[in-house]
């Protein structure tokens, strides 16, 4: 990449005397021309599907607008803003949502290094084990919830079953006791896949050579990860752990699907108080109270969270993350 | 002998970990299929089933219309996965391959979309289906894949972005122009990179719950939103026995998908530069 970059800074410079010279300039025109058609799909569509919505959701979040009359929008300056900041749901939801992030962003990161360093070890069946743990990242999050539904069922769920044969209490209602831990469980287990392959195509990156020359060195496994495979992992590191993050703050549909209840779920089911995080609360107010301009409010602050903490991980990243050998 | 001893212990130190994971990550999947195996009466009173009851499948796929709401996910999934892919491509190639004043500012752009919370764009966006009259057809995924994934848009980005300058040359010398150099020359050589997005376009929309029940409703809804709710009897009573066939029915394609094409997907994203 950095050789790509400093190659066309070099062609940029050499093009510029030529630039004076009139065929060029139409060559030039036409290259930019050409630039601008081949990009219109994206271009336009930003424009319709991105800007315009973005100045929307602003001007909505300055508004009491309900989705649907507009004759009675009106101007309410920074009303939702300031409600945000005394709403006991939002600042509760925003506690869940923050503690979530705490347990789950950790623990995913460590997991997803650990399957990757074991399914890229020399062993038989990689293959078989890559795919079972690669598994539960395609599944779409609908059946995963049921999954886990049906794994924690107080009656006809194995999680109990095996606490049964092990002495413990049989009849746990993990989804109206623990809906947390399922939720957890479920995310972590749902993410692990898709960090894992990231990780291993890292990891297929670094030349064997560095490891094998510690190796030589006397250095042994546990330390060739610690000094070598890690350092060289960092920028990994880092991409897992941005996307880790945005993705957990924004968690919306799965609490939904694990509310207890046998029968499913209807849009605008509330999930139980500890699995009300805070993209739900968002969603509830617009979508269930059609309050679109306090909900959009709400959204924009989420955004501010995430921006926030993705800038303070990329000031930090400075002082871990190795970008020193092209691998 | 302690030679034999020492590789015996490795072998337990290179499996048994990677046994166990595999184990815990696979058990709530079996249990799943257990489940689907088993009478509604044997559920939640007997570990195993007495003897498998594949009638349940049959009435997985008969009392829902499952096969009208596969089409329609299929159908969905699968135009929004080839155009986006397509465009894409194009706008990454064009990125990639082509100067003009602006161009970094508005890839930066590119990436910048990736930042904002899908629900801060889909609210709007809402409100403007809604008013065009879009909702409750498949127009909006359309559009979507009209306007490229800013994702995708960046891995073709980064994938073009090595390919010799000379390729271009030499087939601008032909006399080719940029399109043609893109369908013939860019687009083959992309095979992997394009199938692994396909495959997550496809699957995104396959999987994706909170669209289709947002935008769509009833008849030409996707099978997530049919299979968020639980088979019942005729009286109400749910059959978790049957959802969970319904659910296996739902999630088999993608697994034997994913089975066959494991290596390929790792290869894809090896190559596609995600490792920036």
């Amino acid at each position: 990449m950095e050789g790509v970059h400093r190659m066309t800074g070099a062609a940029q410079v050499l093009d510029r005397p030529v630039a004076r010279v009139a065929p060029w300039r139409r060559r030039g025109l036409r290259r930019a021309v050409t630039f601008y058609l081949l990009i219109s799909p994206w271009l336009i569509g930003f424009v319709l599907l991105a800007a315009i919505p973005l100045v929307m959701a602003f001007l909505m979040s300055l508004s009491n607008y309900d989705g649907l009359n507009l004759e009675y929008v009106q101007f309410v300056g920074l009303e939702n803003y300031l409600r945000a900041f005394t709403d006991p749901d939002a600042q509760h939801a925003l506690g869940r949502t923050l503690l979530l992030m705490a347990v789950v962003v950790p623990f995913s990161l460590a997991l997803q290094l650990a399957l990757a360093l074991l399914v890229n070890q020399r062993i038989r069946f990689t293959s078989l084990f890559r795919t079972i743990f690669y598994l539960p990242y395609v599944i779409p999050v609908v059946a995963a919830a049921w999954v886990w539904k049906i794994f924690v069922d107080p009656t006809g769920g194995l999680l109990n079953a095996l606490l049964g044969v092990a002495g413990a209490a049989v009849n746990v209602r993990w989804l109206v006791e623990y809906p947390t831990v399922v939720l957890a469980l479920l995310t972590i287990w749902g993410a692990a896949g898709g960090g894992m392959v990231v990780f291993l195509a890292g990891l297929q990156g670094i030349p064997a050579e560095y490891r094998e020359a510690a190796m030589i060195d006397g250095a042994n496994r546990l330390q060739v990860t610690r000094h070598i495979t890690l350092p060289l992992l960092s920028p990994v590191i880092f991409f897992n752990l941005v996307t880790g993050i945005i993705a957990t703050l924004q968690i919306l549909v799965q609490p939904m699907l694990l509310a207890p209840g046998i029968l499913g779920l209807s849009p605008g089911t509330v999930p139980p108080r500890d699995n009300y995080l805070y993209a739900v609360h968002a969603y509830l107010e617009i979508f269930v109270k059609q309050l679109f301009g306090y909900g959009s409010a709400l959204l924009w602050l989420l955004f501010g969270v995430v921006l926030a903490l993705t800038l303070v991980l990329f000031k930090t990243s400075r002082r871990w993350v190795f970008y020193g050998i092209e691998p | 002998m302690s030679r034999r001893r020492s590789t015996a212990t490795d072998a337990t130190l290179r499996y048994l970990p990677v046994l166990v994971a595999a184990t815990a990550f696979a058990l709530p999947l079996a249990w799943v299929v257990v489940t689907s195996l088993k009478k509604q009466s044997e559920f939640g009173s007997s570990l195993l089933p007495a003897a498998p009851q594949l009638a349940n499948y049959q009435l997985a796929l008969s009392l829902l219309d499952f096969m009208k709401f596969a089409t329609n996910s299929l159908v969905l999934s699968s135009s929004y996965a080839l155009i986006v892919v397509m465009v894409s491509a194009l706008v990454g190639y064009g990125f990639a391959r082509h100067r003009a004043p602006g161009r970094g500012r508005l890839f930066m752009l590119v990436l910048a979309t990736l930042m904002v919370p899908n629900l801060v764009l889909f609210v709007p966006q809402f409100v403007i289906f809604a008013k065009l009259g879009l909702t409750n057809t498949y127009w909006p995924w359309i559009l979507w894949a009209l306007g490229g994934s800013p994702f995708a848009i960046f891995l073709f980005r980064q994938f073009f972005a090595t390919f010799p300058r000379e390729l271009d040359d030499a087939a601008e010398v032909d006399g080719a122009g940029p399109l043609r150099i893109f369908f013939q020359i860019y687009l083959p050589s992309a095979a992997p990179a394009l199938a692994a997005s396909a495959i997550f376009m496809f699957l995104w929309v396959w999987g994706d719950y909170l669209y289709p029940i947002l935008l769509l409703n009833g008849d030409n809804t996707t099978l997530a939103v049919k299979m968020s709710s639980a088979y019942v009897d005729p009286r109400g009573n749910p059959l978790q026995t049957v959802t969970m066939a319904g659910v296996v029915l739902y999630v088999l394609p993608l697994i034997a998908f994913f089975a066959a094409a494991n290596r390929f997907i790792v290869r894809g994203i090896v190559t596609t530069g995600l490792k920036g």
